[in-house]
């Protein structure tokens, strides 16, 4: 199906449908003012235009999510990409390890949030390592598998031409199994963020995204709360957009077809 | 030269060892030979090149490159393999480049040399395309270039034309005789075509199916540059096919 922008835009008219009948099933039944798209959208503006919100404006609490987010995420792909390699490569580190990556994987994000306070107390520190640890295990699993089914020929040219371990990791795993890092730093990014929300809501940060939403229940302020939900969603689909779209698009393209033909 | 003294290779499965994919292969190559690896699919022929390459131990016996045992891949034993295997994420000139770099040379260097190499295989003109973009021909040139950048004092080339279609195997034949005849290196060179062997080599192994060996070693008498439609060309093709015919196939061999 071609997509022409009409035909991407009936989503979006289908959650504002949704949400539009929702709101005044709810308003009508529960006798709750339930925030409708309009007023939504309305509060954004405002929000947008520089009204506080949980005592700091919509920008400082975005720029504070991004900085605590982009923290746990680099911590979390960086050590990702480097265990992946190693333990893609050596198979006596995959073998002692890869049972405790199976182990991560099953426990949900906000689980860690005692193991979090307890080791950093409240504050940033719990935050950045809950994105950390939550983030970790996707990159770890995809880039170990990604460079397990490097094509052995790869690593055998690469022998043959006198590459030594450094040169293997540097010039040849890393950039061999980069489609699957990618892969990896999507779904660790999506954990990463969704975790931060619910983090920042809990661990008390004083700003951010996630704080402001659980302020504004607690005052009450539910359009507020839509308002930042509506900021998240807009974060999340710019960064696919305009970063892992590209960026993947450039690696299947000589990756993948290369060994169509 | 490369001496081949007893080599036995067995494979082992799950903790059990299979039969014999090589047994009792002895082969001596002297320096600047063209030597052609014939035989059926299956006979080992390829296992033969991993190990002379490097890339795989034999269970028992050894390999001798100019009188050093093989152990390890290395860059005076430049392989070409069957597809290939460019890095994808590198254009034509950086693939050519990778050796160098491994080496130390300079960027500059670097650059001129693997220009020199593109050029001998006709790839200048592609040098800063990226693998994906060319055809399987072209990208064996660059496969060709990249190892000949590596100068090594042999060459061991595993079927590399045997994907392309007649033409371009054709004139790559040509074009890899053209390169061989002006540096003299060492040659091995898979193949299961009577015609290619006939067409290329100094001298023909024929291989059989697993445990049979080398079934015969054969010098070609004829002169370069060859004609394909000559009799001569014809009568020393239906003397090695006659050989091949006389191997079972490869069906028979997995029957213990």
């Amino acid at each position: 199906m071609r997509r022409t922008p009409l035909k991407n835009l009936i989503p979006v008219f289908i959650i504002i449908l949704l949400w539009q009948v929702t709101a005044m099933l709810v308003t009508g039944i529960r006798g709750v003012p339930f925030p409708g798209p309009r007023e939504t959208i309305v509060k954004l503006g405002a929000l947008i235009g520089g009204q506080p919100l949980s005592d700091h404006t919509l920008y400082r609490h975005v720029v504070d999510s991004l900085a605590r987010w982009l923290m746990g995420f680099g911590i979390a792909a960086l050590s990702g990409i480097a265990y992946g390699l190693v333990a893609g490569w050596v198979r006596r580190v995959e073998d002692a390890t890869y049972p405790i990556l199976h182990l991560l994987q099953l426990i949900p994000g906000l689980a860690w949030i005692p193991v979090a306070i307890l080791i950093f107390g409240i504050g940033e520190a719990a935050t950045i390592f809950m994105i950390a640890v939550t983030a970790f295990t996707p990159v770890a699993i995809n880039v170990l598998t990604g460079v397990k089914q490097l094509d052995t020929t790869f690593v055998r040219a690469a022998r043959m031409m006198g590459a030594g371990r450094g040169a293997m990791f540097v010039q040849v795993l890393l950039p061999g199994s980069l489609p699957a890092i990618l892969s990896g730093l999507r779904i660790g990014l999506g954990n990463g963020w969704r975790v931060l929300v619910a983090a920042e809501m809990i661990v008390g940060t004083g700003t951010g995204l996630g704080y402001s939403i659980i302020q504004a229940r607690w005052t009450l302020d539910y359009t507020a709360a839509f308002a930042c939900v509506g900021v998240i969603c807009i974060i999340g689909l710019l960064i696919e957009q305009f970063i892992f779209n590209p960026l993947e698009k450039r690696t299947v393209q000589r990756w993948v077809l290369e060994r169509d033909v | 030269m490369i001496r081949i003294e007893n080599i036995e290779k067995r494979y082992t499965n799950n903790g059990t060892v299979t039969s014999a994919v090589l047994s009792e292969i002895n082969i001596t190559v002297p320096g600047g030979e063209f030597c052609c690896i014939l035989g059926p699919s299956g006979c080992g022929k390829t296992t033969l090149l991993n190990l002379i390459a490097g890339f795989i131990k034999p269970s028992s016996g050894r390999i001798l490159f100019n009188g050093i045992p093989v152990t390890a891949p290395g860059p005076e034993r430049g392989v070409v393999f069957q597809d290939a295997t460019l890095f994808p994420w590198l254009t034509a000139r950086q693939n050519v480049e990778f050796g160098l770099r491994q080496r130390g040379l300079k960027k500059d260097d670097r650059f001129h040399t693997a220009d020199a190499y593109l050029k001998m295989v006709g790839m200048s003109g592609h040098a800063d395309a990226f693998p994906h973009t060319l055809s399987g021909g072209m990208r064996q040139r660059i496969a060709i270039a990249r190892v000949l950048a590596l100068e090594p004092s042999a060459l061991l080339m595993d079927e590399p034309f045997s994907s392309l279609d007649t033409n371009s195997r054709e004139r790559l034949q040509d074009e890899l005789l053209r390169v061989w005849e002006a540096q003299r290196r060492t040659l091995i060179y898979v193949t299961h075509s009577v015609e290619e062997a006939v067409y290329l080599a100094d001298r023909v192994i024929i291989m059989g199916p697993a445990r049979k060996g080398i079934c015969r070693d054969i010098s070609l008498p004829l002169k370069r540059p060859r004609d394909r439609a000559s009799a001569g060309f014809r009568q020393v093709a239906t003397t090695l096919r006659t050989s091949l015919d006389t191997l079972p196939c490869c069906i028979n061999s997995s029957v213990e």
